[in-house]
């Protein structure tokens, strides 16, 4: 096996069991994964079980009640568990940090991996209801979000932290999904968020309500700006901007 | 012999320059706070988006009142949005307790990357999304032969 990167650590709090299900909401555009599972996190009152260690992030520490807590971090219960950050990762270390998450995945032989997040549109403050799209890490899955009336991306670029989620879990045969909603790009979207937990309430038979997610919409905006801003940075540093592209020719 | 650089070294290299500037400004920026306890006000995510004939500026403003935004024009490349909150919000509303002073207001200047025709924009506020067009200012028509 691939010696990786000694660099990031996964330190385990409490005994993780094998073959759980893994939701991943890491900072991306509209903060719609963040947003997404923070609501899972409080929603099924989920407790930290283990975090990421890296001296690839900046020297940064969550204080919590006046402890300090590593900015990246795993909930978790019996059923699942939830990879979530409260800073941006950075563009210099994100190849390194999922690629050791991804192992620890592999290593905790999780039955599937769902990857939340957003797909940035020009018009979206003129769209009711974000669309969620899908894409996966084998066909079988794909067929599922096709009955799941999750429309599947078939051609397109896809860039940052859950890009790498799906490439490095289809090379390790991990089955993955990302469900991403439409979404602004760089103002955080709690509808995008409501709208791609309702799809993965679909694909896993689970029953989180969104309504408080919605009620709530403008006091998350106005929490989340400052971690908009950094991440919208670091994805200009990930060129996002690659997701608009269409892809060169090809012949059908 | 030192080799003659072609105008794509030469173009690639002042890229890199104004990369590096555009960098540092960023990351000048991005080292301050989003807020200012002095004039009670929050800094709103904007964005700008430059098309070939006008200039679109977005910006969040989550809680306010509509009725108190204001868009002024500054000067032909320099916008400011001010806006009031309907309710006051203070750090510990946002779970902060080590910090003290409250915010009852969005307030922000953007700079337009091209001149534009302030006189003509138009503003509209729709679901906590303020979207203002400013036509590009018009340049002389060259006739092709």
């Amino acid at each position: 096996m691939k010696c990786l990167d000694e660099k990031v650590k996964i330190v385990e709090r409490k005994e993780i069991p094998e073959g759980l299900k893994v939701i991943c909401g890491l900072p991306d555009v509209g903060l719609v994964g963040t947003i997404a599972v923070s609501h899972l996190i409080s929603k099924l009152e989920l407790t930290e079980v283990a975090y990421v260690r890296s001296d690839l992030l900046p020297p940064i520490i969550m204080l919590e009640r006046g402890l300090p807590r590593s900015p990246i971090r795993i909930f978790g219960n019996e059923d699942l568990i939830v990879l979530s950050s409260e800073i941006a990762i950075p563009s210099v270390a994100v190849h390194s940090i999922i690629e050791s998450v991804v192992d620890w995945i592999w290593r905790k032989k999780a039955e599937i991996v769902f990857t939340l997040g957003g797909l940035p549109i020009p018009n979206r403050h003129e769209i009711e209801k974000p669309k969620v799209f899908g894409a996966s890490s084998n066909e079988t899955l794909l067929k599922m979000l096709d009955g799941k009336e999750i429309q599947v991306i078939q051609r397109g670029f896809l860039v940052g932290p859950q890009a790498l989620i799906l490439s490095y879990c289809t090379e390790r045969g991990i089955p993955a999904v990302a469900l991403l909603a439409e979404s602004f790009y760089n103002y955080p979207d709690p509808e995008a968020s409501s709208v791609v937990i309702q799809a993965l309430n679909r694909m896993i038979d689970m029953e989180i309500d969104v309504s408080e997610l919605i009620e709530k919409g403008e006091e998350v905006r106005l929490a989340m700006r400052d971690m908009m801003r950094r991440t919208q940075a670091e994805l200009a540093r990930m060129k996002k901007s690659h997701e608009y592209d269409i892809p060169g020719y090809y012949i059908k | 012999m030192r080799r003659r650089r072609s105008i794509f070294d030469i173009m690639r290299e002042r890229m890199e320059e104004f990369e590096e500037f555009a960098e540092e400004m960023f990351e000048r920026f991005m080292e301050k706070p989003s807020w200012d306890i002095s004039t009670h006000s929050l800094e709103p995510l904007c964005d700008v988006f430059v098309s070939s004939d006008r200039v679109i500026v977005t910006a969040d403003l989550p809680k306010v009142d509509p009725e108190s935004i204001r868009v002024n024009g500054i000067s032909d490349d320099l916008i400011e949005i001010t806006a009031k909150m309907r309710v006051k919000i203070n750090f510990e509303d946002l779970g902060v307790t080590h910090r003290r002073g409250e915010f009852s207001c969005f307030s922000c200047r953007v700079p337009l990357p091209v001149p534009v025709d302030i006189s003509r924009a138009r503003a509209r506020f729709r679901r906590g999304i303020l979207e203002i067009t400013l036509p590009r200012k018009r340049g002389y028509e060259i006739k092709v032969e």
